[in-house]
């Protein structure tokens, strides 16, 4: 299995770099959401890098649906509070903000 | 279930009986389910903790080193570097088992590349290129990492609410109802009881006048 990549081409750039071939384009609107459904079909990425402007760019639903993925996982970094959504899950699930 | 639909009969107590009894014993085994699990879940807290902030510091190193490649380099001599790497690092995904919640285990291929093996030319290239693909080399391994942890955390926080919302159901609904109309019936049988009693006195009572 692979590692998948969506954000902007300086974001991707360094990725490529470190030898990752799977790179999408992410310039709009359009092109993220593609790229993000082109990256859950595929069977062979295992976990997919998610520049988290762009994840907040993308319409709650399908958000919502990267946040639960397990298969690939969905990893997003480039925010300060990269872990907002395991927050949230944190909170509803034990009942106490654990997280930091 | 409804009271008015409990039939106040000898068997249906006995079965209600036997369904309490279980729904105990279940409760308690999914009490200490629950337990278990938000454990296991303490455990990897700390360890998502620590590699979430790993990921984010790595992530700001290799953004700073890529700007300077920017700089030092050029975009285009970046890109066309970039573009000539060929060694993929790749990744197995083995499953765990955790308390009956089946984790991911990922392990990857080499990442990190020796200065040859990455496939850009050396001579053209100055060191900060170098540093720049192995931050990012670096970056991408704790991305794993972390892909690994967090994954786990989410199976285990959805493996945790399920159990929860069980448990509690089974609480604060199934065994309270289940209760209920075990004393409903048991009050109804005592009633009929004593009115029976009562008919037999009051019949006794006729014969002897």
């Amino acid at each position: 299995m692979e590692i998948a990549v969506i954000g902007g081409s300086e974001f991707v750039v360094g990725f490529r770099l470190a030898g990752i071939r799977k790179i999408y384009d992410a310039e709009d609107e359009e092109k993220l959401k593609r790229s993000v459904s082109t990256v859950m079909e595929d069977p062979d990425v295992g976990i997919l890098v998610i520049y988290a402007k762009d994840m907040e760019r993308l319409p709650a639903r399908l958000r919502s649906t990267l946040e639960n993925s397990i298969r690939p996982t969905v990893i997003t970094i480039g925010a300060e509070e990269g872990g907002l959504s395991m927050r949230d899950r944190i909170k509803r699930s034990v009942g106490v903000d654990l997280w930091k | 279930m409804a009271l008015r639909d409990v039939k106040p009969t000898r068997s249906e107590l006995i079965n209600l009986k036997r369904k309490i009894k279980l729904s105990e014993r279940g409760y308690n085994i999914l009490k200490m389910k629950r337990d278990g699990l938000i454990l296991e879940f303490f455990k990897v807290l700390d360890e998502a903790r620590t590699t979430r902030g790993a990921l984010e510091e790595k992530y700001g190193k290799a953004v700073g080193m890529i700007a300077l490649s920017n700089t030092i380099e050029g975009t285009l001599a970046l890109k066309s570097a970039a573009l000539s790497v060929k060694e993929i690092p790749t990744i197995q995904l083995k499953s765990k088992n955790i308390m009956g919640v089946v984790v991911p285990e990922i392990s990857s291929s080499k990442v990190k590349k020796g200065l040859l093996e990455r496939g850009y030319g050396l001579l053209g290239t100055t060191s900060v290129m170098d540093e720049t693909a192995t931050s990012y080399e670096d970056l991408v391994e704790a991305i794993i990492r972390s892909a690994e942890i967090e994954t786990t955390m989410k199976k285990l926080l959805d493996e945790i609410e399920s159990t929860k919302r069980r448990v509690n159901a089974l609480e604060f609904k199934v065994i309270p109802e289940l209760t209920e109309a075990r004393d409903f019936i048991k009050m109804r049988l005592d009633e009929m009881e004593r009115e029976e009693l009562f008919r037999l006195k009051k019949i006794k009572a006729r014969t002897k006048g």
